[in-house]
């Protein structure tokens, strides 16, 4: 008998929370793990006396397939910007509504320039990341902040690039002076060239277990992600990172509120909340990374708001540029890369 | 004759082999460094940690809630659907044997997509109730299987003996058949839970607003986040999986 009631129990149990209707609107939010700070969450909350979902994906592709096949609720994501460019191209996002977004004045103009949404008509930029390199700074002699370090025979088998075809090639294509998002097949076949006299002195190409490699000493030199490296900075403090001063690339996620969402105008709030200088700041502070907002950089940490990789200086900041989507020409790169895979 | 020295050493390597992982991770769940192969001293930072992380503790909820109540449900209809193969076998039955068996050889990937696409169009609220459908989807089938094996060498006499007897179908059900078959059932609901509980791929497909698993909310922190957290979560999951083997072992010894 017990048992039969305990089965009754699980069965309601399962309908509950399909059947319970909450008054208090929702925000539903789908992003990265860990990108946003807690406690800004729930001072929105309260202001806005509505209750903030989280949803977590782990890669752009997921997230977009995901979409794709139908799922529908969602009102707010954080795709990187080479995807908000192929979401609002295939109708997925809302343009958005100016009026409501007063703060959005205080967005970085300089970073603007080089962003795919210059006019903030679909997507408003969130969070700037660049990659560049970590080194430690006992362990390699002579150190420069450039792309040629990785033409050093003597950090042999102790260096790492990222296992990402547009970084990587990029890298090689700023270490050659072009754009890299160049089409040009004489430059990619120079960029080529140039991974390949990499690829000698290199232990592999790797994204993921460089953060450990570099944190241990099993690596001395990584290419790798700011968001990432500073955190290894963090920890052991033997490690720098630096942007090369040929540039790099910076990558950013945006807020975009979807097409069919029920709380636009909750959502519209929460991107103009981020962008108050005070929260952009604190965001800033809390994840390493850079809200391009630039109201708040006096209010950031002074460590982290001099620290020349994070806040780049103008100079190198004019080199850098944005990875934008290519469409056909994506091949290219495919082919480079398959060769730079295959070349010894 | 002097036994061979081989058999128990074979035994020490496999046990080294499958439980060394488990206890490096259970080790760095108490290292204070964030990356794996540094150790800066023992620490509780990420249990403490753990603590305060309320996503955490939400998905690891509604990981619990699914599993169980797919669960259930689908022991009773895999059982059922069991029960029913074994007993009959018209050309209804051949087929509903083929519907049974589909979903375990179907890609996992396949069965998301196309039930978040069925899904979308009967516009269907993503969120658990989905999740719980899909699981009880392929749950059924596991259950289904190994109760079948139970039903193999099962003697249908026992049955017709009770009803002469003068049991009620009710009473012959509650009485002689389920406890007959509670070996099956029991294991067909462990694997059902255990199958539910680590499902990723077809969660993650069907998986709406606020509903996000366990095993979701794990694969996006290993990119993002903080992993020595999730060593810290395994290691207290770990602990409960030991105590529910071990106390499940003795209860079952004094009932033989």
């Amino acid at each position: 008998m017990k048992i039969r009631s305990l089965i009754l129990c699980m069965i309601v149990l399962c309908w509950m929370p399909a059947g319970c209707r909450r008054k208090t609107p929702e925000l539903k939010i789908y992003t990265w793990a860990d990108y946003f700070k807690p406690e800004l969450l729930e001072r929105f909350e309260k202001e806005h006396q509505c209750r903030i979902i989280i949803d977590t994906f782990e890669s752009n592709e997921s997230m977009y397939a995901k979409i794709k096949a139908g799922a529908t609720g969602y009102d707010l994501l954080t795709p990187s910007s080479y995807f908000v460019k192929i979401m609002f191209n295939q109708g997925y996002l809302l343009p958005l509504d100016r009026a409501q977004l007063p703060n959005l004045k205080h967005v970085d103009a300089d970073y603007l320039k080089i962003a795919m949404d210059p006019q903030m008509q679909h997507s408003v930029p969130y969070m700037l990341t660049n990659s560049g390199i970590a080194y430690q700074k006992g362990r390699v002699q002579d150190f420069v902040p450039s792309w040629k370090m990785f033409n050093r025979a003597d950090l042999k088998g102790r260096m790492t690039m990222l296992n990402d075809m547009r970084e990587t090639i990029g890298a090689a294509l700023k270490f050659l002076g072009y754009s890299l998002n160049s089409r040009n097949d004489k430059e990619l076949e120079a960029a080529r060239n140039v991974v390949i006299g990499w690829k000698k002195n290199l232990a592999k190409f790797e994204s993921e277990q460089y953060k450990s490699g570099i944190a241990t000493g099993e690596f001395l030199l990584v290419h790798g992600y700011s968001g990432d490296l500073l955190q290894v900075q963090k920890e052991n403090p033997d490690v720098d990172f630096v942007i090369p001063v040929e540039g790099t690339s910076i990558s950013c996620d945006d807020l975009v509120i979807m097409k069919d969402s029920k709380e636009s105008r909750l959502a519209h709030a929460f991107i103009n909340f981020i962008h108050d200088p005070d929260v952009a700041a604190e965001n800033t502070n809390f994840l390493s990374y850079v809200c391009p907002n630039q109201s708040s950089y006096p209010k950031v940490d002074p460590e982290l708001r001099n620290n020349p990789a994070v806040f780049l200086a103008p100079e190198v900041k004019a080199k850098c540029e944005v990875i934008d989507d290519l469409g056909q020409d994506t091949a290219k790169y495919n082919r480079v890369w398959d060769q730079i895979k295959a070349a010894y | 004759m002097k036994r061979s020295r081989f058999p128990l050493i074979v035994t020490w390597i496999l046990l080294l082999f499958f439980y060394l992982p488990i206890f490096v991770l259970v080790l760095y769940s108490f290292n204070s460094s964030r990356f794996g192969g540094s150790w800066n001293g023992w620490s509780l930072h990420w249990y403490r940690q753990l603590y305060r992380e309320r996503e955490i503790w939400h998905a690891l909820t509604n990981s619990l809630v699914v599993a169980f109540s797919a669960t259930a449900v689908s022991l009773v209809l895999g059982t059922t659907a069991a029960i029913a193969l074994h007993r009959f076998s018209s050309r209804l039955q051949k087929f509903h044997y083929t519907l049974i068996y589909t979903p375990l050889v179907v890609p996992e990937i396949l069965m998301g997509i196309s039930l978040l696409l069925f899904f979308a169009a009967l516009k269907l609220e993503l969120g658990l109730f989905t999740i719980f459908l899909a699981h009880v989807t392929f749950c059924i089938s596991y259950v289904a299987m190994v109760v079948l094996g139970r039903l193999q060498d099962f003697d249908y006499a026992i049955v017709e003996a009770a009803q002469d007897l003068g049991a009620g179908w009710w009473t012959t059900l509650w009485r002689v058949l389920l406890p007959l078959l509670m070996p099956g059932i029991v294991a067909g609901g462990l694997l059902a839970f255990t199958l539910s509980i680590d499902d990723f791929v077809i969660t993650f497909f069907v998986a709406g607003p606020g509903s996000t698993t366990l095993p979701i909310r794990i694969y996006s922190m290993i990119k993002h986040g903080s992993p020595p957290l999730i060593n810290a979560l395994s290691s207290i999951l770990l602990l409960v999986t030991f105590l529910a083997v071990f106390f499940s072992q003795r209860l079952t010894k004094e009932v033989p």
